[in-house]
C-alpha cells in the first residue's frame, strides 16, 4: 500500500483522526506567537486565504471518496457537516450529532441530530439523509476500515432526528468512528452531482475550480457564529511554495507546512508559528512473533538505548515532545503517570546479554522517505542504538515497495500514523492479537483480555482504569519503540487569530477563525 | 513523352505549376506526421508497460490504510484492474480520437483533470518558447555583430554558463531575489475561479526560470548558425558589395541560418515541457506538471498516458511546423 503522509492523516478517519490537549492549552501549549490573545473580541469580516497541500492528479469531490489532498479534505469538512468532531477532552465532540446514547451492552447507539440543521438549499436535515450517507460510506471499498463493526444493515432512522447504529460487538468508544468520514448529504444526491451537493457545515460553496476553492458564510448554520465573510482555498503541491507564498504574503494560513518551513519563519516576527502537538507518531516497528527481536529483553534494550531527546531535537527540529513507547499520546485517557523511559546504555547492554543476542550480526532497519523526517530518524536511531553494540543498517526503500513488501512483515522497520488522540485506536487497530494492521505481530493474550474489557465498560472511569492496565502491557512488551511526537505546524500571518490547534485533522475546524484587521 | 511535354507546358505557364510543391509539402508533412503518430502511440504503450513495471498498482496507490484484501481487490476489478495490461492500453487507445482520455484512479475523467492545466502549461511554455526565441536571436546577433570582440566572447561564455544550469536553480534564485527579498513580483502562482493565474505578474517568474536555461543553449545555435553563414561566398558578396551590416544581418545571415535556428527552437520546445514539471512545482503553477508528478506516485496509467499524449502532440506539432520552416528556407535558395 502506498499511503503518503496524507493519505495516512485520512487513514486514521477510521477511528477518527488525531486530537489531543490542545485547545486546553491555548496560548501556553504553542509557541508565544500563539495566534490566540487574550481579552481580544472576534471581529466578523474578511477573507481568509488558506494553502492547504494537495496534488492535482489526486483531486476528488466525493466526501465518501479516496481523499489523499489535505486541500481536497479541507474543503469538504468547511462545506459538510460529520455527525461528530475531534475535540479535546473529551477527544470526540458533538457536530451534527447534538448528543448520543449507548444501550447498556454498548452495542446499540442512538445519535440525536443537532437542532436548527439545515442543507445550504434552506431543507432540515433529518435522519433519512444521515442514514442514506452513511449508508453511502459503508459501501465504498474502505467503508469497511472506516465503519468497523457496523454493516450498513444497521444504521437505520428512529423518527426524523434519530440514527440508530447496531455494532457487531461492545464498542464503549463508537462515537470515535463518527469523526471524520461522515458527511452528510442530502438523501439519494447523485454521484454527478456530488460537488454541487449542498452541505450543512459553517460555509457554502461559491466556487471550485481545480482543487481551489472560495468558501462564504453560511448565516444559518445551527453550530454558532461564524466570522470570516469567506474562506479561499489554495491547493498547493509542495510545502515549500506554500511557504513561500505565505512568507510574500499571497495566502494568510499555510496549513501542515511542517518543520522545515517554521525554521525559516522563526525570524519573522510577522509570521505566526502554530504548533499542535501529538500530530505525528513515528515509531520503530520490531516484529515479536519471531526473528531477532522476538525476545522482549531484546526490545527492552533497544527501548533503552535510544536517546530520545536527541531524536526530537534533531529529527524534528525542536518541534516535538519525548514519548513513552505508548500510542495514542494525545488521548485524555493516556496514562502519564507511567514513568518515562530513560537511556540506559548499561542495562540495555546487559539485557542483550541475558537475551543471547548476536551482536556481531548487522540487522537492516526498513524505512521510507513518505513524510519529513521519517529516514532521518532511522539514521539517528541506527547511531544511537550502535553505541548499546546493536549494528543497525539503514535501508530506504520506494513508497510503494515499502507498502507492499515490509509493511506488517519486517523484522525491523519505521512506520507513521497520524490519529494521536486514542489509545483505543491503536489497540483495536493494530496491537490486538486478531487485528488488520498488527504491524509488529504482537500476541498478548492479557493486551487482548484488557483491550476487550475496556470495550464492555460503560461506566468512563472504570473504564480508564481498564485502559491503564492496557496501557502498562503495551509499555512493557509491545513490538513499538515510540521515541517521540512530531507537532503539526502551520504557519499564519499576523491578523489571523483563533486557529485550531488540534493535531491531525483537526486543524480543519478554521469555523473560530477571525481576522484582526 | 513529347505528349506529356507539351500538356505539361501550357500549365506551366498558366501558373499551377506551384501545385505540385503544395502538393509535395503536404505530402512530406503527413509522412512526417503519420511517422510521429506512429512513434507517440509506441511511446503511449511503453507508458502503460512501464507503470506495470513499478511496484504496486493504482489499487494500493489510492487505498486507505487498513482496507483489507478483498476491499483491494473490489477496488482493484473497479478500475480495471484485474485485466490485461494489453487490453486496458487498447481500450484506452481506442477512446483517444474521440477524446475520451479514460477515467483517473479517484474516479475523475482524465479530460476534466487536465482541462485548466494544459492551456495553462501551454501558456507558460508558450511564452517561455517566444521568449527564448527572441531573446536568443537578439543575443546570438549581437554576439555574432563584432565575432571575437568582448562582446562575442562575454555573450557566448554567460550563454555556455546559463545552459549548464538547472531550471530548479534558476527558479529559487529568482523566487528569493525578486519575490522574497525585493517583494517586486509573487513568489507562487495562485489560481482564479476559472482556473488560470490569478494575475499576469504571477508569470513573469516562472517564465523565466524556463526561459533562461534555453536562451543560453539557444543563442549557443544562432551565433554558430551565423557564423557558419557568414562564411559563405554570398555573404562575402554582400559584404563586398558595401551593403549596410544589419542589412546583410537580416536580409542574408538570419535566412541562410533560419533552418538551424529553427531546429534549435523546436528542441527546446520538448526541454521546456519538461523543465515545466520542475518549474511549475516551484511556483505551484496551475499546469500539467503537478498532475504529473501525482499521476506517476498513484501509478495512474490513464492519466499519465493522457498527459503524455496531449504533451506529444503539442511536441509533434512543434517539430513539424520547424520541419516545414526548414524544408522552406532551405528550398527557397536552391
Amino acid at each position: 500500500m502506498n499511503l503518503n503522509r496524507r493519505q495516512v492523516l485520512w487513514a486514521g478517519g477510521g477511528t477518527g483522526a488525531a486530537l489531543l490537549l490542545a485547545a486546553c492549552g491555548g496560548g501556553d501549549e504553542t509557541s508565544a506567537k500563539s495566534p490566540a490573545k487574550a481579552n481580544e473580541k472576534p471581529r466578523p469580516g474578511g477573507t481568509l486565504r488558506v494553502g492547504a497541500l494537495g496534488r492535482a492528479s489526486a483531486i476528488t469531490r466525493d466526501p465518501h471518496g479516496s481523499q489523499a489532498n489535505e486541500s481536497d479534505y479541507l474543503i469538504i469538512s468547511l462545506v459538510h457537516d460529520t455527525l461528530t468532531v475531534p475535540g479535546t477532552k473529551p477527544n470526540t465532540v458533538p457536530r451534527l450529532a447534538a448528543s448520543w446514547q449507548a444501550s447498556d451492552d454498548l452495542k446499540t447507539w442512538r445519535f440525536t441530530l443537532a437542532k436548527g440543521a439545515k442543507f445550504h438549499d434552506g431543507t432540515p436535515v433529518t435522519a433519512a439523509d444521515v442514514v442514506w450517507s452513511l449508508k453511502r460510506l459503508r459501501n465504498t471499498p474502505a467503508g469497511a476500515s472506516r465503519l468497523p463493526g457496523i454493516k450498513a444493515e444497521n444504521i437505520k432512522a428512529e423518527g426524523d432526528d434519530t440514527v440508530v447504529l447496531v455494532s457487531d460487538y461492545a464498542n464503549a468508544e463508537l462515537p470515535q468512528l463518527t469523526r471524520l468520514t461522515t458527511f452528510v448529504l442530502k438523501k439519494d444526491t447523485k454521484d454527478a452531482d456530488l460537488g454541487k451537493a449542498p452541505g450543512t457545515g459553517p460555509f457554502k460553496l461559491d466556487w471550485f475550480r481545480s482543487g481551489n476553492a472560495r468558501l462564504v458564510r453560511n448565516d444559518d448554520w445551527y453550530g454558532g457564529d461564524v466570522y470570516l465573510d469567506a474562506i479561499e482555498v489554495k491547493i498547493f503541491e509542495s510545502p515549500q511554495a506554500m511557504a513561500n507564498a505565505l512568507l510574500a504574503g499571497q495566502i494568510d494560513v499555510a496549513s501542515n507546512v511542517g518543520a522545515v518551513a517554521a525554521r525559516t519563519a522563526e525570524k519573522r516576527d510577522d509570521i505566526q508559528i502554530v504548533r499542535r502537538p501529538n500530530d505525528m507518531a513515528m515509531p520503530v516497528v520490531m516484529r515479536t512473533t519471531d526473528g531477532p527481536f522476538a525476545d522482549a529483553k531484546v526490545r527492552e534494550a533497544l527501548r533503552l538505548a535510544v536517546d530520545r531527546e536527541a531524536m526530537v531535537k534533531q529529527v524534528l527540529s525542536g518541534y516535538g515532545t519525548v514519548a513513552n513507547d505508548i500510542l495514542g499520546t494525545g488521548d485524555p485517557a493516556y496514562a502519564k503517570d507511567i514513568p518515562q523511559r530513560k537511556r540506559d546504555l548499561a542495562k540495555a547492554k546487559q539485557l542483550l546479554k541475558e537475551a543471547g543476542f548476536d551482536t556481531s550480526k548487522t540487522y537492516k532497519l526498513l524505512t521510507t522517505e513518505d513524510i519529513a523526517g521519517l529516514a532521518e530518524s532511522a539514521t539517528l536511531f541506527a547511531s544511537q542504538v550502535r553505541e548499546a553494540g546493536v549494528k543497525v543498517e539503514v535501508v530506504k526503500q520506494e513508497s510503494a515497495t515499502f507498502w507492499d513488501k515490509t509493511w506488517l512483515k519486517g523484522d525491523l522497520y519505521t512506520t507513521y500514523w497520524g490519529t494521536n488522540d486514542s489509545v483505543v485506536f491503536f489497540a483495536s487497530k493494530t496491537m490486538v492479537s486478531d487485528s488488520g494492521q498488527n504491524e509488529a505481530g504482537w500476541k498478548d493474550k492479557e493486551f487482548d483480555a484488557a483491550y476487550r474489557k475496556a470495550m464492555a465498560t460503560k461506566d468512563a472511569a472504570a473504564r480508564a482504569k481498564v485502559l491503564h492496565e492496557l496501557q502498562q502491557i503495551e509499555y512493557d512488551a509491545s513490538g513499538y519503540l515510540l521515541w517521540g511526537m512530531a507537532d503539526g505546524i502551520d504557519l499564519a500571518g499576523a491578523a489571523v487569530r483563533d486557529l485550531p490547534t488540534l493535531p491531525g485533522y483537526g486543524r480543519v475546524q478554521l469555523e473560530q477563525a477571525w481576522l484582526a484587521r | 513523352m513529347a505528349g506529356s511535354l507539351t500538356r505539361g507546358e501550357p500549365a506551366a505557364a498558366s501558373g499551377p505549376r506551384p501545385v505540385p510543391a503544395v502538393l509535395r509539402t503536404a505530402l512530406y508533412a503527413a509522412g512526417v506526421l503519420a511517422h510521429r503518430i506512429l512513434l507517440l502511440a509506441v511511446l503511449l504503450a511503453a507508458v502503460f508497460a512501464a507503470v506495470e513495471l513499478l511496484p504496486g498498482d493504482a489499487a494500493d496507490a489510492t487505498s486507505e490504510r487498513g482496507e483489507s484484501a478483498a476491499d483491494l481487490a473490489a477496488r482493484r476489478h473497479l478500475l480495471g484492474l484485474d485485466r490485461p495490461v494489453a487490453e486496458r492500453f487498447w481500450d484506452w487507445m481506442t477512446g483517444l480520437p474521440t477524446g475520451d482520455l479514460g477515467t483517473s484512479a479517484r474516479g475523475e475523467p482524465v479530460a476534466d483533470l487536465l482541462a485548466h492545466p494544459f492551456p495553462n502549461t501551454l501558456l507558460l511554455g508558450g511564452l517561455a518558447l517566444l521568449v527564448t526565441l527572441v531573446a536568443s536571436v537578439a543575443f546570438g546577433c549581437w554576439a555574432a555583430a563584432r565575432p571575437g570582440g568582448p562582446l562575442d566572447r562575454g555573450v557566448s561564455a554567460s550563454a555556455t554558463g546559463i545552459l549548464a544550469l538547472p531550471e530548479f536553480v534558476v527558479a529559487v534564485a529568482l523566487v528569493l531575489v525578486f519575490a522574497l527579498w525585493t517583494d517586486w513580483l509573487p513568489a507562487v502562482t495562485l489560481t482564479d475561479a476559472d482556473g488560470s493565474p490569478a494575475s499576469w505578474e504571477m508569470l513573469v517568474l516562472p517564465v523565466l526560470a524556463l526561459a533562461i536555461p534555453q536562451i543560453g543553449w539557444n543563442t549557443r545555435i544562432v551565433r554558430a548558425a551565423l557564423a557558419d553563414e557568414a562564411k559563405a561566398p554570398h555573404i562575402e558578396t554582400a559584404v563586398l558589395d558595401g551593403l549596410p551590416r544589419h542589412r546583410v544581418l537580416t536580409h542574408h545571415l538570419l535566412p541562410g541560418a533560419l533552418p538551424t535556428i529553427a531546429a534549435g527552437i523546436a528542441t527546446s520546445t520538448g526541454m521546456l515541457l519538461g523543465g515545466a514539471v520542475v518549474v511549475e512545482t516551484i511556483f505551484n503553477y496551475p499546469g500539467i506538471g503537478s498532475v504529473l508528478a501525482g499521476a506517476v506516485a498513484d501509478r495512474d496509467s490513464p492519466v499519465i498516458a493522457g498527459v503524455v499524449a496531449v504533451t506529444g502532440a503539442v511536441i509533434t506539432g512543434v517539430l513539424l511546423l520547424a520541419d516545414l520552416v526548414r524544408a522552406w528556407a532551405s528550398g527557397g535558395r536552391t
